[in-house]
């Protein structure tokens, strides 16, 4: 019943240096808040996607702490600034220990 | 007004107060004079204005969960634009984009910004965290409401000043619906 970890990265694939580029990032997740019955007598445990960090030429540009307030399928957009050619890594973490990554190349002219 | 409430309660000690009190405005004999009433209420009112911190309650119109992030600094309310519809039809997933106003140097930029609701069963949304690297402090998202409410946005600067803005928000359906 697991729906698969999905993403889509939205980034333009070149940029000049020093260019300022806009990264948007929908995440598949159904984040879910817990708490509810399980039928059981029980409830549900949170879980959620509770952090995005997004690495790019050795250091880490963004991170996005999420917690219960975020939607189900988190959006998120955030900028940077070009420095050099290379992949921006893009890692999920999940309630529970599971991770996710996802890259991105970006071309710097 | 819960002031006939107070009053009644405090009856009895607000009249030893008075007693003791030798500069009171009421003359010792002159119970004829102003009516059991008028000297209660006097004394009622004396005793609610001189022993409680009125500077401090009146002053707090801020969150506790603002001063919490920003460890009981007051933040401007400047340089942050928070985007977020007046109105939505659900809270299951709302829009929202911060802009800050900072030009992202080594020297002065935003380190982070926190998102707070203050009626969501957990008040706290998230946080972006940002460096100068992001050449732009401007970040979207999108949110789950509970109900209508003020959502309010922190953001904490290098310099070690906070800037925040909040917004009303009415949801019509919300976000804390079982199965739903």
């Amino acid at each position: 019943m697991a729906i698969p970890f999905n993403a889509r990265i939205s980034m333009p694939a070149e940029a000049k240096a020093g260019e300022i580029i806009e990264i948007k990032v929908l995440a598949r997740h159904p984040m879910d808040r817990g708490g509810q019955s399980d039928g059981k007598g029980g409830t549900v445990p949170r879980k959620i996607l509770n952090r995005l960090t997004a690495t790019y030429a050795g250091e880490e540009i963004f991170r996005f702490d999420m917690h219960t307030g975020v939607s189900a399928n988190p959006f998120v957009s955030f900028t940077t600034k070009a420095v050099a050619s290379g992949e921006i890594v893009f890692e999920w973490r999940e309630d529970g220990g599971a991770s996710f990554t996802r890259t991105a190349r970006l071309t710097v002219t | 007004m819960s002031l006939p409430i107070s009053l009644r309660s405090n009856a009895p000690d607000a009249l030893r107060l008075s007693e003791k009190e030798p500069d009171s405005a009421e003359p010792r004999g002159g119970r004829t004079g102003p009516s059991r009433r008028q000297l209660v209420a006097g004394a009622a009112a004396g005793l609610a204005l001189a022993p409680l911190p009125r500077p401090a309650a009146a002053a707090a119109p801020l969150s506790e969960h603002v001063l919490r992030l920003t460890e009981g600094v007051v933040p401007e309310r400047a340089r942050l634009r928070l985007e977020i519809p007046a109105l939505v039809e659900n809270g299951n997933s709302v829009d929202t984009r911060i802009t800050v106003d900072s030009p992202m140097t080594a020297q002065d930029h935003v380190r982070w910004i926190h998102l707070i609701a203050e009626k969501n069963p957990f008040p706290d949304m998230a946080r972006f965290h940002l460096s100068p690297r992001s050449g732009r402090a401007e970040v979207a998202t999108t949110l789950r409401l509970a109900q209508s409410q003020t959502v309010t946005a922190v953001a904490a600067l290098s310099g070690g000043g906070f800037v925040m803005a909040e917004a009303a928000i009415v949801v019509t359906l919300s976000a804390c619906i079982d199965g739903g």
